[in-house]
């Protein structure tokens, strides 16, 4: 399956600037193995150690009122994340 | 102190001038005299007089907010022009607070505005609120929003919060204890830029819309953005809603708080 990556603001220059990831996963994957994929493209380790801050979305709902990183994924699904930001 | 000219009218009323001036939203349904007088005797803070606060300050003075007390430290600098429409080349080095407020008295001398050349403090951030119908974070960085969120949170005032990066911008309405405050949406103290990069229109855009969130909490008009925050992505020109919820163990607003 497919699913496509939205990188927002600090992590989208982290994720190489175009904003706009498309990974191919196994059937059944999760947030979590989303993460791991995700590895090759940019610095998850500090994504998630920054994690409280991150808003992650899967299909625009945030994924603590999913079931967190355990959140299955499947065909097609646009998963988002959104640090915060402090310009003015 | 107003300009002769334009003496200080009753609250209750309505001068000629302000019903010329204010003729275009008056015919706003469901605006009105009524939404025009609220407006009028309303008493607001605005913290920071940058890239949000030129959009925000413009239009709230334009709208009619009686009272607008701003709050900026800085001076204008160069670097401060792509986007801070209040400045032009000529007020480099002069403190922002005076700058604008002398702006917004030329566009609107019907209102009184209230220059604070301060830094935001825990110490004095209850004193520049207390006697506010709202605030309104047009700061640029986490620290000082912090402050501003904690004193909004003990004094139960609304606060709008607006922030940019980049291309993109973050807006959302905040009624405490009813809806989620900015230490429930950030709960960890993030690591602070040294500079951010912003593209003028962003804090234009977000800078509005705080305007529009302000004039509607004090008018009672619509449904102000509560629970819920706006991301702006500039380069595909998207707006997203997420739904934010409070945290009952915010160390700010939460019951153990």
């Amino acid at each position: 399956m497919r699913v496509t990556v939205k990188t927002f603001a600090t992590l989208r220059e982290a994720f190489g600037g175009r904003g706009v990831l498309y990974l191919d996963l196994p059937d059944g994957s999760t947030i979590r193995d989303l993460l791991r994929a995700l590895g090759s493209y940019g610095p998850v380790d500090e994504l998630l150690e920054e994690r409280s801050n991150v808003k992650i979305l899967v299909n625009g709902r945030e994924i603590t009122y999913l079931d967190g990183l355990e959140t299955r994924l499947k065909d097609g699904d646009a998963v988002a994340f959104i640090p915060p930001v402090a310009g003015g | 102190m107003p300009s002769p000219s334009y003496p200080q009218s009753p609250a209750d009323e309505l001068t000629q001038s302000e019903i010329e001036r204010y003729d275009r939203q008056l015919r706003i349904m469901g605006f009105g005299r009524e939404s025009q007088l609220k407006l009028k005797r309303a008493r607001i803070l605005v913290v920071g007089a940058g890239g949000l606060g030129s959009a925000a300050l413009l239009y709230l003075a334009a709208a009619g907010v009686g009272r607008i007390r701003v709050i900026d430290k800085e001076v204008v600098e160069l670097s401060n022009l792509n986007r801070q429409t209040l400045y032009t080349s000529e007020d480099l080095g002069k403190p922002k607070a005076e700058i604008a407020s002398r702006r917004l008295k030329e566009l609107n001398p019907e209102i009184e505005i209230e220059p604070l050349r301060e830094k935001l403090t825990d110490d004095n951030a209850e004193s520049f609120l207390k006697d506010v119908d709202l605030a309104i974070d047009c700061l640029d960085n986490f620290e000082t929003r912090f402050i501003l969120n904690r004193a909004c949170v003990s004094l139960s005032k609304p606060l709008i919060h607006g922030a940019v990066y980049g291309l993109e911008g973050r807006l959302t309405t905040i009624i405490p204890r009813k809806s989620p405050c900015l230490a429930c949406l950030i709960p960890r103290k993030p690591k602070e830029p040294p500079v951010t990069p912003v593209l003028g229109p962003l804090p234009g855009v977000v800078g509005a819309l705080e305007a529009l969130e302000a004039v509607k909490l004090l008018t009672g008009l619509g449904d102000p953005a509560i629970g819920r925050l706006l991301v702006i992505d500039g380069y595909d020109l998207s707006f997203y809603w997420m739904e934010v919820r409070r945290d009952p163990n915010c160390p700010i607003c939460g019951e153990k708080g």
